[in-house]
C-alpha cells in the first residue's frame, strides 16, 4: 500500500450566509485518499465542492465535521503546512509587487534562509518562465503571468505536496500546456500532485487517477482506464441498404450521407438494431460500441444527484 | 517572528506605493507649514499658535491615515483574497493580525515622524530655537495612535470596510469625549440609560489621556505619572483589542 500523503475523511460543511438565507451544504460527508507521488484529478462541474474542499485542506475554512491529515500530520499542523504548495483559484495577488518580491514574500513566509530563498527564486523563476519578466509589478501582469508566478510561489517551498485549485482554468493553449508540463515535472520529480479542475481533457491527459465530486461527496474514484471501463453506454453501426428514419429501433442519433448511413443506439437497443437491419438485408459496415467517457460519466452522476 | 515581519513588511511597502499616502502626507505638512500664516494673522504669541495647529494636524492627518489605512491594508487583504496565499502557508492567524497591526503602525509612525520634524523645522525657523518637546507630543500621538489602529485592525476583521471606518472614526470621536460621557452618567435622569453610557464610558479609551498639546505648548511641566500611566493605558488596550480581534479572525472562513 503507497503511502498516503493526503486524506480527507467525511468531510463536512455548511454554509449560513445571513439571517434571512438558506444555509448551503457544500460538503456532505467527502471522503478520499491521494498515495505519494500520485497526480490526482479533483474534477466536478462548478458548485461541487471542490474549492470549498481545498480551502479545507488549507484551512481557509473550518470543516463541520471531518478529518484531514496532510502526510500523515493534522492539516491544521504548522509542519504540515510546511509540506504544502498551494495556488488558489484565479491568482490573487499584489499589485504593488513584481514577481520576484512577491516570491520573496512568499519565501520569509516559509521561514526560508536569505541565502536559500535567493537561489530558490531565481530557480523558480526559470522553471515558471517568467525570469525575464519578474521585475515588473504584477499590476502589469497578464492572466497567464500571473498564474505562472503563482505557481512559482507554491513551488518555492519545494512541497512534497502540491494543491492546485483551477490551475489551467482560463489560460490559452500554451499557458495550459505550460502548466502541465510543470506538473509532470513535478510529479517526476516525486512530487504528489492534488489539483481541481472542471476541464475533462486535463484529467484524462495527466491523471493517475481521479475522483469525480458532485453535489460534496465523491461520487466516483479510480483510474481514468478504471472509471470509463464500464458497460458501454450506446453502440454506433455503419451500414447500407436501409434508412435509418425507417427503423422502428429507437434511435440517439442518425446520419445519410452517399447512401451510408450511420445510427447511434442505446447499449439495450443494440439487439434490436442487429435483427432490423437482418430483416432490411441491410450491409452492415461496422458496428462498435462507443466507450464511456469521464464528460459521461460526470453527467451521469450530476443528473442522477439533480445538482 | 519571521512570518509577522514579513506581513508588516509588506503592508508597509503596500502603503508607501499607494498614492493616497503621499495626499495626506501632502495635506499634513502643508497644514503645518501654513500654521505660519495662522500665526502671523492672529494675536497672540506666534510660535505658540504654530504649535497648536501643527500637533492638531498631525493628530488628525495621523488619525486619518489609521482610519483609511486600515481599510485599504487589511480588509483589502481579505477581500481580495491575497490572505488566502498567507494562511495557507506555515502562519497562524494571530501572526497575520499581528502582522498586519504592526505594518498600519509603522505607516503611522513614518508619517508622524515626518511631520515632527517639519514641525520642528518650521518652529525652528520662526522662534529660533529647537523644541525637543513637540518629538514628546509626536510620542503622545503616536501612542494614541497605536490604540486606533488596534481598533480599525479589530473592525477589519469584524465588519466591512466602510463601516469599520466608520467605528474606528466614532471611537477617535468619543475617545476624545471620554470626560463628558462621564459627566452625562452624573446628570442622567433614567438608571438604564446611566448604566448604557458608562458601559460605553469604560469600553472606550479615553483618547484625552494621549494630549498633552497644552503643555507643550504652553510649556507648562507634565507630571511623570501621567505620562507611564499614558504608556501603560495605550499597550492595555493595544493588547485586548489586538486579542479580541485574534479570537474573531481565528476561527473565521475565508470565502
Amino acid at each position: 500500500m503507497a503511502e498516503i500523503q493526503l486524506s480527507v475523511k467525511d468531510l463536512q460543511k455548511t454554509f449560513h450566509p445571513g439571517l434571512f438565507e438558506d444555509s448551503i451544504e457544500v460538503l456532505r460527508g467527502l471522503s478520499f485518499e491521494v498515495a505519494r507521488g500520485e497526480i490526482f484529478g479533483f474534477l466536478g462541474p462548478n458548485g461541487a465542492g471542490k474549492t470549498t474542499t481545498i480551502k479545507a485542506i488549507t484551512e481557509i475554512i473550518y470543516p463541520d465535521r471531518g478529518e484531514i491529515m496532510v502526510c500523515g500530520l493534522p492539516h491544521t499542523s504548522l509542519e504540515a503546512k510546511r509540506r504544502i504548495g498551494f495556488m488558489s483559484e484565479s491568482p490573487y495577488i499584489y499589485r504593488h509587487l513584481t514577481g520576484r518580491e512577491y516570491l520573496r514574500f512568499s519565501g520569509e513566509l516559509l521561514g526560508l534562509d536569505r541565502t536559500v530563498l535567493a537561489h530558490r527564486i531565481t530557480r523558480v523563476l526559470d522553471q515558471v518562465g517568467m525570469s525575464g519578466r519578474a521585475d515588473r509589478t504584477m499590476g502589469t501582469y497578464s492572466k497567464g503571468m500571473l498564474q505562472r508566478v503563482a505557481l512559482g510561489q507554491a513551488l518555492l517551498g519545494e512541497p512534497e505536496l502540491l494543491i492546485l485549485d483551477e490551475p489551467m482554468s482560463g489560460l490559452d493553449p500554451v499557458g495550459r500546456r505550460d502548466v502541465r508540463d510543470i506538473i509532470l515535472t513535478q510529479a517526476a520529480a516525486g512530487v504528489t500532485v492534488f489539483f481541481s479542475t472542471h476541464i475533462i481533457p486535463d484529467v484524462e491527459m495527466i491523471c493517475d487517477r481521479v475522483a469525480i465530486v458532485v453535489d460534496g461527496r465523491v461520487q466516483a474514484i479510480g483510474s481514468v482506464s478504471e472509471l470509463v471501463s464500464e458497460e458501454p453506454t450506446s453502440y454506433e453501426a455503419t451500414f447500407f441498404g436501409a434508412v435509418p428514419s425507417d427503423l422502428r429501433t429507437p434511435l440517439e442519433a442518425h446520419h445519410l450521407a452517399g447512401g451510408a448511413s450511420w445510427v447511434r443506439v442505446a447499449t439495450e437497443n443494440r439487439d434490436s438494431l442487429i435483427h432490423e437491419l437482418g430483416d432490411q438485408e441491410a450491409k452492415v459496415i461496422s458496428l462498435d460500441p462507443v466507450p464511456t467517457t469521464l464528460e459521461d460519466l460526470l453527467m451521469r452522476h450530476y443528473e442522477k444527484t439533480g445538482s | 517572528m519571521r512570518a509577522v515581519r514579513a506581513i508588516a513588511a509588506n503592508t508597509f511597502r503596500e502603503a508607501i506605493r499607494d498614492r493616497i499616502l503621499y495626499l495626506f502626507i501632502g495635506f499634513a505638512v502643508v497644514m503645518v507649514v501654513s500654521s505660519k500664516l495662522f500665526g502671523m494673522l492672529t494675536v497672540g504669541d506666534e510660535t505658540k499658535i504654530i504649535k497648536d495647529i501643527g500637533l492638531a494636524a498631525m493628530q488628525f492627518f495621523s488619525m486619518l491615515i489609521a482610519v483609511l489605512m486600515s481599510m485599504i491594508l487589511i480588509s483589502r487583504e481579505v477581500d481580495s483574497r491575497t490572505v488566502f496565499n498567507i494562511l495557507a502557508k506555515p502562519v497562524r492567524r494571530w501572526q497575520f493580525i499581528l502582522g498586519k497591526y504592526l505594518g498600519l503602525v509603522s505607516i503611522v509612525a513614518a508619517n508622524l515622524v515626518l511631520i515632527t520634524i517639519v514641525l520642528m523645522l518650521t518652529v525652528l525657523v520662526v522662534a529660533g530655537q529647537l523644541d525637543l518637546m513637540l518629538l514628546f507630543a509626536g510620542a503622545m500621538t503616536m501612542l494614541e495612535m497605536l490604540v486606533l489602529a488596534a481598533f480599525a485592525t479589530l473592525f477589519a476583521v469584524l465588519t466591512r470596510p466602510i463601516l469599520g471606518s466608520l467605528m474606528t472614526l466614532a471611537v477617535f470621536v468619543v475617545g476624545h469625549m471620554s470626560a463628558d460621557l462621564w459627566l452625562l452618567t452624573q446628570q442622567l435622569p433614567g438608571a438604564l440609560t446611566r448604566a448604557v453610557i458608562a458601559v460605553v464610558y469604560y469600553l472606550l479609551p479615553n483618547l484625552e489621556r494621549f494630549n498633552f498639546r497644552t503643555e507643550v505648548v504652553h510649556d507648562l511641566a507634565i507630571p511623570g505619572t501621567a505620562v507611564g500611566w499614558a504608556v501603560f493605558y495605550a499597550f492595555a488596550f493595544v493588547v485586548v483589542v489586538l486579542f479580541l480581534a485574534n479570537l474573531r479572525f481565528r476561527g473565521k472562513d475565508l470565502k
